[in-house]
């Protein structure tokens, strides 16, 4: 894709992909609860919701209804306004990541010239932004526990802070290695330096596991949700919370879900590049899903590890590899 | 335009931010407001152009060191609000005024002598993080490693402190075991 | 599922997967190869794997556990101990009970009651007879000391209705008498035990 070609994008263009990505992300994060249920419930031998609606589809709205509607509940003695704003940050942050990551193809709408691109804001750093904006993400979970003075919820943001700080510096060292070979922040000279079909991965599958596993982490999900256990901290950071606010946590971190699943296909898997016949729009989506589905797959294979394994994974095994993989693909890169 | 009413918006915002930073009593909203207030300083970089720098900040100011003050922070009651003891109100506002009077005149002064001039200007062409790079390895390469090792010793420093017991496990010693044991045994 | 199967309980005869630990690793070194033993193995990917397996079994196999309960049931062992039933004598019909208030003395919770009369042959007659399922704590006594095997414990273990009198009337528990033909010996307690003939020994008349 060579960016000269593309029409000029307009204020018009960039609204409509920022509704569009608030309104597909949104349905498919909401979505994603519904194939993560059924997933889950088929790898353990369950049928999932299959109730309401063809497939238990409907299962969806039901919840919705049910959040929107359930009491909104504000303890006692928590801040009130921190803990109102809490999840909003969560939400947020995981939707302002989502503005400079190229989510679908470009396109223009039907019978006018308003060109949609495929990145909301294409700015050069692309990645760093979207690992700024995730490591910003941190401060819905850490402020919803401090607020809410409950013990769980402060376990849960100490958790919060320990894991995003840790797990933050294995992101960026993983992926330094690829930004090193390829020489730019953007995600579309990623996607561009994959054109001949060769993917990243191949050059770096170091590099994609350690992001692949940092991902986890930062997304808290099984093998690394240790910010909510239930067995260990009732809930972590959301047990005091209930209704929509509870839901906008979830949004968040299905959103998150999506990024970290978005930037593993296009830093590591080739982006929206055509695969043999398949066109590259098609290929993001399959990658994406998949991305999706294998973290389904891994919270329902694995079990989840201890804080202190956490930190020692984090600190003596993960960090180094990716010291030692940026060292050598800098050799690589002189020589 | 835009850029104009964006940067009237970052610059109230935190202003007033690092304003409730201040002034407030609660150690929750003080330290949400360090945290948004820093969020709108990177704005402020966009603005200019600096994209690199911008995330920089929202990646170190605010995804690090913020982090880290919140983590200390879990220590206290954060909903409580703090009474602050000040001895010398006076002697703080006059210090503080003065501090703040000479940072406006120190930075207005070019800008009133008209003569700022950029010493690295922009190559045409090369991103941000490029010009970045190039000044620091560069101009700036012995200070740039020499503040890198500082930060390595202070590594290894504060990894000293804190490691000393690191490796003692209090589910896998036998001696621990025996201790509670002993503990139980009085009780 | 068979009574005998139920009967087993033997806990420790079955067989039981033993994991072998290894004791947990106590110097660096030991850590160390723990770790890349870890890593190296395919343990996760097994786990993976059969995770991929499970799902397409109960996919495209159709091979789910879940009991869709409200519409499908599983059987209750014939020991267990829910709503009672008042059986009734196969041959002429009339219901077994005899009156004879054992049941109501033992009742450890006291929540039967009854009240007997002699009917015109000098029969006696049952002519109230309730169990305030209240109180109520399921525990036996009554269907192991009925001489008769009048009052055994049916199946019935769904126990929420508007009022507990319900199920609690005599005519409740009481075998429909159209459906006399569908009635089924109990099994559970105070019931006869299946070698029950074996053990009878003839009286010794020594003295
Ligand atoms: S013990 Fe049996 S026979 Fe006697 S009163 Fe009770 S139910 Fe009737
Ligand atoms: S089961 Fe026990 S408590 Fe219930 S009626 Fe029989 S003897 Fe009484």
């Amino acid at each position: 894709m060579d960016a000269t070609m593309l029409p000029e994008v307009t204020a018009a263009g960039v609204i409509i992909k920022a509704v569009l990505i608030l309104a597909v992300i949104a349905a498919i994060a909401g979505f994603g609860t519904y194939i993560e249920r059924k997933i889950l419930a088929f790898m353990q031998r369950r049928l999932g919701p299959q109730h309401v609606g063809p497939f238990g589809l409907l299962q969806l709205a039901a919840d919705g209804i049910k959040l929107f509607t359930k009491e909104d509940i504000i303890p006692q003695h928590a801040n009130k306004f921190i803990f109102a704003i809490a999840p909003v940050i969560t939400a947020a942050t995981a939707f302002i990541a989502l503005a400079a990551v190229p989510v679908f193809p470009g396109f223009t709408v039907p019978f006018t010239d308003i060109y949609v691109p495929s990145i909301a804001s294409d700015i050069n750093v692309g990645i760093l932004f979207v690992l700024g904006m995730m490591a910003a993400g941190l401060y819905g979970p850490l402020l919803a526990g401090m607020a809410q003075s409950n013990k769980w919820g402060i376990i849960g943001s100490a958790r919060t802070a320990i894991q995003f700080l840790s797990y933050e510096v294995v992101t960026g060292l993983s992926i330094l290695a690829p930004i090193m070979l390829v020489g730019s922040l953007s995600f579309v000279d990623f996607n561009t330096y994959q054109t001949d079909g060769v993917w990243l991965v191949v050059y770096q599958p170091v590099a994609f596991i350690l992001f692949l596993i940092a991902g986890f982490a930062e997304t808290n999900r099984t093998p690394f949700d240790l910010l909510e256990h239930e067995a260990e901290i009732i809930s972590g950071y959301v047990t005091e919370y209930s209704g929509m606010r509870w839901g906008l946590f979830f949004i968040g971190e299905y959103a998150n879900m999506i990024t970290i699943g978005v930037i593993a296909s296009v830093v590591f898997l080739g982006g929206y590049n055509d695969f043999w016949f398949i066109p590259g729009w098609i290929m993001i989506i399959a990658k994406i899903a998949f991305s999706f589905f294998f973290m389904l797959w891994v919270r329902a294979s694995w079990p989840h590890i201890r804080p202190d394994q956490l930190m020692w994974l984090c600190w003596k095994v993960l960090m180094p590899l990716a010291v030692i993989n940026i060292l050598i693909t800098g050799l690589v890169i002189m020589i | 335009m835009y850029e104009f009413i964006a940067f009237y918006v970052f610059a109230i915002s935190t202003t007033i931010l690092f304003l409730i930073t201040v002034m407030s009593k609660n150690v929750l909203y003080a330290m949400t407001a360090l945290a948004a207030g820093m969020v709108m300083i990177s704005g402020l970089f966009f603005l200019l152009g600096a994209e690199f720098l911008g995330v920089v900040q929202l990646i170190v100011y605010v995804g690090a060191v913020m982090a880290l003050y919140a983590f200390a922070m879990m220590f206290f009651d954060a909903t409580k609000n703090i009474k602050e003891k000040h001895q010398n109100p006076t002697l703080v506002f006059l210090l503080g005024g003065l501090m703040a009077l000479l940072f406006v005149l120190m930075f207005s002064a070019p800008i009133i002598g008209d003569n700022i001039q950029a010493i690295y200007p922009m190559i045409e062409g090369v991103g941000n993080a490029q010009a970045v790079g190039m000044v620091l390895f560069t101009k700036y390469l012995v200070p740039f490693e020499v503040a890198a090792l500082m930060l390595l010793v202070a590594m290894i420093a504060g990894i000293i402190l804190a490691g000393k017991k690191m490796d003692y496990s209090l589910t896998e010693s036998e001696s621990a075991d025996e201790e509670m044991n002993i503990k139980k045994g009085d009780a | 599922m068979s009574l005998e199967q139920f009967k087993n309980r033997n806990v420790g005869t079955q067989n039981y997967v033993k994991l072998d630990l290894d004791h947990a690793p106590t110097d660096a070194w030991s850590q160390f190869k723990q770790v890349v033993k870890r890593t190296f193995q395919p343990e996760l990917f097994v786990g993976l794997g059969v995770t991929l397996r499970e799902m397409m079994n109960s996919l495209f196999r159709g091979k789910s556990h879940t009991t869709q309960y409200p519409f499908e049931k599983l059987p209750v062992s014939p020991r267990y101990r829910a709503i009672h039933d008042m059986l009734r004598l196969m041959e002429s019909g009339n219901y077994r009970c005899i009156g004879c208030g054992l049941c109501e003395k033992i009742c450890i919770s006291d929540c039967i009651s009854m009240e007997t009369k002699y009917d015109e042959n000098q029969r006696k007659e049952v002519s109230e007879y309730t169990i305030n399922f209240g109180r109520c704590i399921f525990c036996g006594y009554c269907a192991e000391v009925c001489p008769e095997l009048a009052i055994v414990h049916g199946g019935r273990y769904e126990n929420a209705s508007e009022q507990r009198a319900s199920f609690s009337l005599f005519e409740d528990l009481l075998t429909p008498i159209d459906q006399l033909n569908l009635q089924q010996e109990y099994a559970g307690f105070g019931a006869i035990s299946p070698n029950a003939d074996e053990n009878i020994k003839s009286t010794p008349l020594a003295y």
